[in-house]
């Protein structure tokens, strides 16, 4: 068998699966065939994805698409769910900080229409609850709320709203009209000091009013209150500034992947797989242990074959920077089946992927954290700081993805596009990748080839 | 036939035409150009249309050096060696026939296009309209059925408007009801042209965004509709000149560099 990397189907994953087994493969207790959750699961969209072709991109996968039997697993071990919903990274190392409570992220389903081509019934269920197609298609949660089917229903329920996404806000009012308790917690819209003001500098390079900070800090404090309160036992400052500690421990080193496989010549991991590896930041999968672990398989397997000079891409694709996850993951294959590799990204939870501070008190730290969020600052703010991250890393080319019905997607494509278009020079493309991209792919591929040879022809 | 005097063929097949241009690259001369509808059959259709192009030329297909297709079909178009995007193509045609350009518009069938060319012709930047087709020329496709005009006499139908009708709808399909609205109130069939024209024009200068750098050039099937870049000159300020031959800039594109192909020329989309 060639364990030279490259993308593979699944039905050759069969194959791979085989023989890797043959050789020794040792998994984790949630390992297997891929093939089992196209079978049991009815995952079909897997069967059309290309995906890596190493031990570690198995691992994440089967990390993945096994969450809901860890939710139910942890639930017979006596532990309590709390779903943590828009807060993308905040809220999860909170709960993570007691050792009772497991978190995990409702809002996931959203890539359920696409995994199962539709036939989850989940977007119609929105529809019929008034929360139609004009929303983002986050609102695939909703339907899973009502069928049962994709997640356990939690025992406690949080959620940011304000200035994080005023779709979902839509969605989760909707949810708790249908009986569903949310704690709900405000995020003010970031906005620069006032001269004179104080001010508090922020991960990511930006900065906030000092008045601001403390207002999270304060809502934070609720929301620990009540996770204390859930738990059945108190959350300190001490617990609190371990549970940064560990969320900084995936967080450096999805840092250091990133920076690996970003940086080196060949891609040596797809942009799927970076994509699903950064979505881990976001609530560790339900288990931040194996979270770690995961990313750590990866990071070893890039380094690996960047030691070796492979990767699964050439070294002439064209490096393209990515804003903002897609509905359907196909996209993210697309671009690499056109000649092009993701050599930087931003999928609007780049705050849950910058380390915490250490050095201040634990909720004054992650109140500096949740308001470093881009959703929650100005879109100028959020073009700025991809800007310089494109300069930083070199990228040929801009692709913004919008998606459909999400609010903040109709404007702030054409704001980051004018800055980077400005700042960088390089051109820039805004496409809008629906759950299913089947009817709409050509459309796609040409908007995509034709940013390659426009790319490539800048080259000189 | 020697590869050298060898002629190149482009081919594109976009959403509501095929076009195909046959090109001399020695004498740098169009030898033949010409489209059909496009159809479910689009390989055969390009195909039979190739076939008369090079019949009426007394060409043989064997004197053909390379092909490349371009356009929304240009995968199913197995004749050829290369499948090159048609905002590439666009460029490329347009900088073989009129150097200088640093902004095209390009309005086809099915989707609008702005491209920013820099000084030496290649493109700097693009954008294209997304999933709607009120910038495109389905809009005004819709409007001559509606009018039971031919398409291309709205452009003639549009210059005798007094008063141009003010469509608010920026989405073809709600277009389409005012339209039906307009009628009924008695607005004169060429005030409503004039206004449709207006409006898409509104649409694309939209996308082309402020001060686009000149000369301006208008190509695609819509161009062909005499008005539309009077109408998308008065949304812009500032002049927009109709591409020699608009319909078949793609094609031309495609077989300059099917030339560059048989040239062994590096070009990036090759």
């Amino acid at each position: 068998m060639n364990d030279l990397p490259r993308r593979i189907t699944m039905r050759e994953w069969d194959d791979r699966y085989a023989d890797l087994r043959a050789r020794g493969l040792r998994e984790a207790d949630y390992g297997g065939p891929l093939r089992r959750h196209v079978d049991d699961g009815d995952d079909r969209r897997l069967l059309c994805l290309q995906l890596d072709n190493s031990p570690a991109a198995l691992r994440l996968w089967n990390f993945l698409l096994t969450e809901e039997d860890r939710l139910g697993q942890a639930e017979s071990q006596g532990k309590k769910l709390v779903g943590t919903m828009k807060d993308l990274g905040t809220v999860p190392v909170m709960a993570y900080a007691l050792p009772n409570l497991v978190a995990f992220y409702p809002d996931g389903a959203w890539w359920l229409p696409c995994l199962m081509e539709d036939r989850t019934n989940l977007l119609a269920i929105a529809d019929s609850l008034g929360i139609d197609e004009s929303f983002c298609p986050v609102r695939a949660m909703l339907g899973a709320f009502v069928t049962r089917a994709h997640f356990p229903i939690p025992g406690m329920l949080t959620c940011s709203v304000g200035a994080t996404c005023d779709d979902f806000s839509a969605i989760a009012q909707r949810l708790s009209g249908m009986g569903h308790d949310v704690l709900w917690w405000e995020m003010p819209h970031r906005r620069p000091p006032e001269p004179g003001e104080p001010s508090v500098a922020l991960p990511g390079g930006f900065v906030a009013p000092a008045s601001q900070v403390e207002f999270v800090r304060r809502e934070l404090q609720r929301v620990g209150e009540a996770l204390a309160a859930y738990a059945g036992r108190p959350l300190t400052d001490d617990m609190l500034a371990v549970g940064i500690c560990r969320a900084n421990c995936f967080r450096r080193e999805l840092g250091q992947l990133r920076q690996l496989v970003f940086a080196a010549p060949a891609a040596p991991l797809p942009a799927l797989e970076m994509l699903i590896a950064e979505m881990l930041a976001v609530h560790f999968c339900s288990d931040q242990d194996e979270a770690l672990e995961v990313v750590r398989s990866l990071r070893a397997e890039a380094a690996d074959r960047v030691a070796k000079g492979v990767g699964v891409l050439s070294p002439r694709a064209v490096r393209v920077y990515w804003v903002n996850p897609v509905a359907d993951l196909r996209a993210m294959n697309l671009l690499e089946d056109l000649g092009g590799r993701v050599c930087g990204s931003e999928y609007l939870f780049c705050h849950a992927i910058e380390p915490i501070p250490e050095d201040l008190e634990p909720l004054e730290a992650l109140a500096r954290a949740a308001l470093a969020d881009p959703m929650v600052g100005s879109p100028a703010d959020r073009a700025q700081r991809i800007a310089r991250e494109i300069a930083v890393i070199g990228a040929e080319a801009l692709v913004i993805s919008r998606i459909p019905g999400a609010s903040h997607c109709a404007w702030e494509g054409s704001i980051i596009g004018a800055v980077v278009r400005q700042r960088c020079g390089i051109p820039v493309l805004e496409i809008e990748v629906p759950p299913i991209t089947d009817s709409i792919e050509p459309s796609l591929r040409t908007r995509l080839e034709a940013l390659l040879e426009t790319a490539q022809e800048n080259r000189g | 036939m020697s590869r050298a005097s060898m002629i190149c063929a482009g081919i594109d097949a976009g959403s509501r035409a095929i076009k195909v241009v046959l090109w001399d690259p020695a004498r740098m001369l169009v030898l033949a150009a010409g489209a059909v509808d496009q159809g479910v059959a689009q390989e055969s259709l390009a195909l039979e249309l190739l076939d008369r192009l090079l019949a009426r030329g007394g060409i043989r297909r064997n004197d053909i050096g390379a092909v490349v297709a371009t356009g929304y079909g240009r995968k199913l178009i197995q004749l050829a060696d290369r499948a090159v995007t048609e905002i590439t193509c666009q460029a490329w045609g347009v900088r073989q026939r009129s150097p200088g350009v640093r902004t095209i518009i390009d309005i086809g069938g099915q989707d609008s296009k702005v491209l920013r060319l820099a000084a030496d012709g290649s493109i700097d930047d693009f954008v294209m309209n997304d999933r709607c087709a009120a910038g495109s020329g389905r809009f005004l496709e819709v409007l001559a059925d509606r009018l039971a005009v031919a398409l291309p006499a709205l452009g003639q139908l549009a210059q005798a408007s007094r008063k141009p009708a003010l469509i608010s709808s920026m989405c073809v399909v709600f277009a389409e009801t005012e339209i039906v609205g307009l009628l009924a109130s008695g607005i004169a069939p060429a005030d409503i042209v004039a206004g449709v024209q207006t409006s898409v024009a509104r649409r694309i200068a939209a996308m082309v965004g402020q001060h686009p750098p000149a000369p301006i050039m208008l190509t695609g099937g819509v161009a062909m509709i005499p008005g539309m870049n009077s109408a998308l000159a008065a949304a812009l300020g500032a002049e927009v000149a109709v591409a020699p031959d608009p319909q078949f800039t793609g094609a031309l594109g495609a077989a300059v560099l099917a030339s560059h192909r048989l040239d062994g020329r590096n070009t990036p989309a090759l």
